[in-house]
């Protein structure tokens, strides 16, 4: 894998913008009274290069899975836009959807859930095809060939009539990305792609996607709760807090210098195999993160933030610093550094 | 703590399962000491016999076993020898507690937090109602929660929450080892750097032994005194973790070390190609042979296993008593 020097790409074109992008859910109490809103993703805007990967890291229940899912498309969007190409989702008829998602592709994080077990690899890889009209056998079979090829899952002829079953996990991880392959995609969702796999198998997983990438300039959104796996792999990372993306840096800066409290404590969490870490206790804050029901007013952190300033945190939602030109922080800390 | 005496002496422990197409070795011929006060992190790939070994030594077996065998020396007394109900009465929870894979989901929906933990110390300890209501509260305190939640219901905590009252249940009738698998995998990272600091803490004032199982070798180096690399259902390597973050002797613990992604430090990543073998029919010889670069023609014999000091241990024929590597 090349070093953690990737950095941010110059003067490429956008395939993804984000315009204040929310995805609220709706909860329903006894059925039909309207208890709330669930603000899963409340207000996200970033644009995805050609090429480039980010990271989207933060834990449970931030709404990196929903910012990927309402990409998709499988999540409606409550506020806000996106535009792939150039081309608002939201004017797109049942067609243009059709071909807006066979230009993405989805890799999903537990492999054995995500393929079909009555299915065999060559069904599994033939139905995205048949569902976006590719109808001839001899381009179906090319294509089947190019991306097994491609995934590493060779001898091709004794992989075809096999069923998920029979493939170790890092096998149907591998299957999983030849389908999401298999329509020449432009950009991947790749939801924590490698969470369910043993460390061996997950560094061979990612630089398989990384030669992918080189090889169709991909545009990755490469979702994650694990921050030691992103310097090998992504240009820019973004930090998830409470809906709320609150740290948007290159790569290369944020490992100099988290600047929110948030990421800085998700790095301070981290560990890397050391003896040394025996001897000493991890300063992390107590606490759990908020209710995305009930958000706390202000920023979403300020309850378990040691960094807090009193009247303004607990007050007011932080927009956007940018401190550097390629790092931002949603965070008051910052207000007289932008 | 060098000088603490040996609290558990595992010797040629093998654990085999009957299954239609053979038994399935999953702990073959597992030796090793662990001194009373130190942690032995115990790590691998999945289906390398990590919790099998666990399993073994807490006796909590399925029906489907074929070959279970070897000596287990816990605090002097030769464990192996109890029958089922002795064990029971004795051993399992009194002196050795464990906290399974994904526990903290297994607590009772219904039932008080506070009802739950103290039905152990009801069976095992014999203590009254009052007791171990008062010993619970105290257990509580050590590992972080507000004392009030005992009168919860689960699904009132979180899953960092519900992992700290698990370990509280397990220590809760003082035990002297405590077995942990994965105890902290299926929680979000800021709940489980607190969970090691909780661990930590315990194993510093309390001075409990652990046994920490876990596939995650960036955490396990939180808590470890000691190391062992399982694969294929052999202990490959057991070694001082001082000396084995650093210096990683077998060469399937040094590739194993070598595709761990870091967070500090830039290193280039490497995967190991191919899989493990089947435990069902073994290779002959070294169980790693297949994948490993080092191999030569010894390699098809079950190696020896060589003692490199108090550093590590070895089951790999590149190494002799002096250290030494013999083929470079």
């Amino acid at each position: 894998m090349p070093s953690l020097a990737k950095t941010l790409p110059q003067e490429q074109k956008a395939v993804l913008r984000i315009e204040d992008l929310h995805t609220w859910f709706e909860v329903r109490r006894m059925g039909f009274f309207k208890a709330g809103d669930v603000r899963a993703l409340d207000g996200a805007s970033f644009e995805l290069y050609e090429g480039e990967t980010i990271s989207i890291v933060g834990e449970s229940g931030c709404g990196k899975s929903t910012l990927a899912k309402t990409i998709l498309g499988i999540n409606h969007i409550s506020k806000g836009s996106i535009f792939f190409e150039d081309q608002d989702l939201s004017t797109l008829d049942k067609e243009g959807w059709k071909r807006y998602r066979s230009s993405i592709g989805y890799i999903q994080q537990d492999p054995y859930g995500a393929l079909p077990p009555f299915m065999s690899v060559q069904r599994i890889l033939e139905e995205p095809m048949k569902i976006n009209g590719i109808k001839d056998k001899a381009e179906q079979k090319k294509r089947i060939r190019q991306v097994l090829e491609e995934v590493k899952l060779a001898p091709i002829e004794d992989y075809l009539p096999k069923f998920p079953h029979m493939l170790s996990g890092g096998q149907q991880q591998r299957l999983v990305i030849a389908r999401a392959m298999i329509l020449d995609p432009k950009m991947l969702i790749a939801d924590e792609p490698v969470s369910m796999l043993d460390a061996s198998v997950r560094v061979e997983i990612l630089q398989l996607l990384q030669a992918l990438q080189r090889r169709h300039n991909l545009a990755i959104l490469y979702i994650t709760h694990d921050l030691s796996t992103v310097r090998y792999f992504s240009e820019r990372i973004f930090a998830m807090y409470g809906g709320k993306i609150i740290e948007k840096s290159s790569t290369v800066a944020l490992l100099q210098q988290p600047l929110h409290p948030y990421t800085a404590a998700l790095f301070e969490a981290t560990s890397d195999p050391d003896a040394e870490n025996l001897t000493t206790f991890k300063d992390v804050p107590a606490g759990e993160p908020p209710s995305l029901m009930n958000p706390p007013r202000g920023c979403r952190f300020h309850p378990r933030c040691r960094k807090i300033i009193k009247g303004l945190c607990d007050q007011e939602m932080p927009p956007e610093f940018w401190v550097r030109k390629d790092h931002a922080a949603a965070c008051w800390l910052y207000k007289d550094k932008a | 703590m060098s000088d603490q005496k040996v609290l558990l002496d595992v010797q040629n422990l093998k654990l085999y399962f009957r299954t239609q197409a053979g038994p399935v070795q999953a702990v073959d011929d597992v030796s090793f000491q662990l001194k009373a006060g130190h942690t032995l992190a115990v790590v691998g790939e999945s289906g390398c016999g990590k919790t099998s070994l666990a399993k073994a030594i807490l006796r909590l077996l399925p029906r489907n076993i074929s070959t279970y065998t070897g000596s287990i020396l816990f605090d002097g007394k030769d464990i192996m020898k109890y029958d089922d109900d002795e064990f029971r009465r004795e051993i399992r929870w009194c002196e050795i507690a464990s906290v399974p894979q994904a526990s903290m989901n297994s607590l009772n929906p219904v039932v008080r937090i506070e009802d739950q933990l103290i039905e152990p110390l009801l069976i095992h300890e014999k203590m009254s109602k009052q007791q171990a209501r008062a010993r619970v509260a105290e257990v509580f305190e050590v590992v972080g929660l507000p004392v009030d939640f005992l009168q919860r219901y689960p699904f009132e905590l979180s899953g960092g929450m519900r992992q700290r009252a698990i370990i509280a249940m397990a220590l809760a009738s003082d035990p002297k080892l405590v077995v942990l698998d994965e105890p902290s995998s299926a929680l979000d990272l800021l709940s489980q750097a607190n969970l090691m600091n909780v661990l930590k803490k315990i194993k510093h004032e309390i001075n409990t032994t652990f046994i920490l199982i876990t596939h995650d070798i960036g955490t396990a180096s939180e808590l470890a005194d000691e190391v062992a690399v399982m694969y294929a259902g052999k202990m490959v390597e057991y070694a001082s973790a001082q000396y084995f973050y650093t210096d990683a002797h077998h060469p399937y613990s040094q590739k194993l070390m070598a595709s761990v992604p870091t967070l500090r430090e830039d290193k280039e990543l490497e995967f190991i190609p191919g899989q493990p073998p089947s435990l069902i029919n073994p290779p002959t010889g070294c169980r790693f042979a297949a994948r490993c670069e080092k191999k030569f023609d010894k390699c098809s014999m079950q190696p020896n296993t060589t003692h490199l000091g108090n550093r590590a241990t070895v089951q790999c024929w590149l190494f002799d008593e002096t250290g030494e590597v013999k083929h470079a």
